[in-house]
């Protein structure tokens, strides 16, 4: 029972009219995981949270939550308690009343609602507001009363829709933490969804990405970031530089591929088999660039670049330059590192990596 | 910060202080000055005499009809907004954006007619050879009396106040958050116990706002009370007629009139505080 996972997506479909919500989502989310679902907007993450609420009904496929398929299941007759981007508390109740809700639907006697609202209120820490209005409470009590509310019946499963996303940084980070602690505390399962990469990485046991509809990786955080599977996992991340051509040889170790230009030695990947001449894209991460003066000798995989700009914030810098074919690179280093260069824009510089740092891409 | 108001504001809002002196608290001023005076000959004269005020508070026939007057617009208040809720409720959450604007066209409709066109239509209806009666005569039942009763003044005070009620709710219904009601149900709260539970706490304020209107509209009301509930017992509309024509006493009539405006006054506070309140400290 323990090893069958919570929930199964199988196959599922969603349409609104002609428009593809999502499309053929087939994943499942084992017990006590902390999954974060993420892409853009429009991306069909909330669809997918909300049709494991039962709030959307899919079109095709079938939901299984507890091994038991839940399609056509009102949300009122399922245990997947959520917070909403808005939050969705009742203004017109107090704090204690909102927490007390949901057991007051299950028809928990007065004292007993009563009692386990306020253990808690006292584990998020808010309460001494048990009799306030909700108005009167800043952002990130307001977050703690919407978690309260919905983990009180002691839930298996959280869902959560971007429920940071109305706070300041600051707060953002400190919710970040308290949701974190919380979800291994309890050990419940949370569905977290989110636009924000840094919410889903420093979170999330695994990660959902989506992009129009389809789910283009699922894996760890450290997977992701490692082997993107694609370009569009890869450009969405932000951290890599993504190149393509053509097999031209397949060794045993290394490969070699031929760009318009440029011809890369790339490591070979150990699962991945490629006919001579097929496409294949390969990403490298822009902290395992080098850069040196243009005209240097090379070692490993070279291109010319130009200096466009910038960015020099905390303890790294990042350079951004452009290649003679219109590709934009990036390039991030240590300060140090990048005294013996020289970055003003336009200058020519020698961008420079080992093929054991390209990553090729296996969904290209 | 500075209370005084600029010269901006007061170009606004200065026509608007000017008309309501003028047409509402001059008038109230003058009414109340009125009701001290008295008749003589049929000849009124300014005095200072509470008289007028003993006479009218003394007689049971003023508080028989002042507490049928009350009854009457709480009954249609309550009546009027539960015989709407549910046509609100439909048009606002279940209705189509295009069938909603065509439902709320409908609803403004009967305003191009006067009100008392409309009252004299219903007689056609509810008299005892009409329309209703001769339909459920067909089937076997009544005749049943609509007209000349309470059921008539009721049927004209939906008449005046229905379609008003209906617009009032659908506007605040329009206002609660989709999310709070997705929420509920989220919470395992099911559809009829949303619409108590969270709907209508939520719309609170616009729904008690619709009754308070139909109150006010029904409990000052002349037309429905005279031709469809037939005038007799009176309400205080109808009373303020009665006396005036009866030798002149329109300082009577004023004390009746001011016995009015204090009661809106007070239902319509008491209704407001009511709307606002909120929970909790």
């Amino acid at each position: 029972m323990l090893d069958t996972p919570i929930v199964h997506f199988d196959n599922v479909v969603k349409r609104f009219g002609s428009f593809t919500a999502v499309e053929k989502a087939d994943f499942q989310i084992a017990r006590g995981e902390f999954l974060a679902i993420m892409g853009s907007s429009g991306c069909g993450k909330t669809t997918t949270l909300r049709m494991l609420a039962g709030l959307e009904d899919p079109t095709e496929g079938s939901i299984l939550l507890d091994g038991e398929q839940i399609n056509g299941k009102p949300t009122w007759e399922r245990d997947t308690p959520m917070v909403w981007q808005s939050l969705a508390l009742f203004p017109f109740l107090t704090v204690q009343e909102n927490v007390e809700f949901s057991l007051k639907m299950r028809k928990v006697p007065k004292a007993e609602r009563r009692e386990r609202a306020r253990k808690w209120l006292d584990r998020l820490d808010i309460l001494e507001f048990a009799d306030r209005n909700i108005s009167q409470l800043s952002g990130g009590q307001r977050q703690r009363v919407a978690l309260a509310r919905s983990l009180v019946t002691e839930p298996k499963i959280l869902l959560l829709d971007e429920p940071l996303s109305a706070l300041d940084a600051h707060l953002k980070v400190r919710m970040q933490s308290v949701l974190s602690s919380l979800q291994k505390d309890l050990g419940i399962t949370f569905v977290y969804v989110t636009h924000s990469m840094s919410e889903a990485f420093s979170m999330a046991d695994r990660v959902v990405i989506m992009s129009r509809g389809k789910i283009e990786q699922i894996g760890t955080p450290e997977e992701i970031y490692r082997e993107p599977h694609n370009r569009f996992v890869a450009d969405f991340l932000g951290s890599s530089n993504v190149f393509s051509g053509r097999l031209a040889s397949d060794g045993s170790s290394v490969w070699t591929v031929k760009a318009e230009h440029a011809a890369f030695t790339v490591k070979a990947p150990a699962e991945l088999q490629r006919a001579p001449g097929a496409n294949v894209a390969f990403a490298v991460s822009s902290e395992n660039m080098s850069l040196a003066p243009a005209g240097a000798s090379c070692t490993g995989n070279c291109v010319e670049a130009v200096v466009v700009g910038g960015e020099f914030a905390g303890a790294s810098a990042t350079v951004f330059l452009e290649t003679d074919q219109g590709q934009e690179l990036k390039v991030q280093k240590g300060h140090d590192e990048l005294k013996s260069v020289d970055i003003r824009a336009g200058q020519k510089l020698l961008v420079h990596w080992l093929p054991e740092h390209c990553h090729v891409l296996p969904g290209e | 910060m500075n209370t005084r108001p600029s010269l901006f504001s007061l170009t606004f809002s200065l026509p608007l202080l000017i008309w309501q002196l003028a047409f509402f608290l001059f008038p109230l001023a003058f009414l109340v000055a009125l009701s001290f005076w008295t008749v003589r000959n049929f000849q009124m004269q300014p005095d200072f005499d509470t008289v007028n005020w003993i006479k009218i508070y003394s007689r049971g026939v003023f508080w028989d009809a002042y507490f049928r007057t009350l009854l009457m617009a709480s009954a249609s208040a309550v009546l009027i907004s539960l015989l709407a809720f549910p046509a609100s409720y439909a048009i606002s959450f279940k209705l189509r954006d295009s069938v909603k604007r065509w439902m709320i066209f409908i609803l403004i409709i009967p305003f191009f007619t006067s009100y008392l066109v409309r009252v004299y239509s219903l007689q056609v209806f509810l008299s005892d050879a009409g329309i209703l009666n001769a339909f459920l005569g067909y089937l076997g039942l009544g005749p049943y009396p609509m007209l000349n009763n309470t059921f008539g003044t009721l049927a004209g005070y939906a008449t005046l106040c229905l379609p008003l009620v209906i617009l009032l709710q659908v506007f605040s219904l329009n206002f609660v958050n989709r999310d709070l009601v997705e929420a509920a149900h989220n919470m395992r709260c099911g559809r009829l116990q949303t619409v108590l539970e969270v709907i209508i706490p939520s719309a609170k304020a616009g729904l008690v706002i619709a009754a308070l209107f139909a109150f006010i509209l029904s409990f000052g009301d002349f037309v429905s009370p005279l031709y469809l509930g037939g005038g007799n017992p009176p309400t205080l509309s109808i009373m303020i007629t009665d006396i005036t024509k009866s030798g002149q006493q329109w300082p009577r009539a004023a004390v009746v009139a001011l016995t009015m405006i204090a009661t809106l006054l007070t239902v319509a506070f008491a209704a407001i505080k009511f709307a606002y309140r909120e929970a909790g400290k």
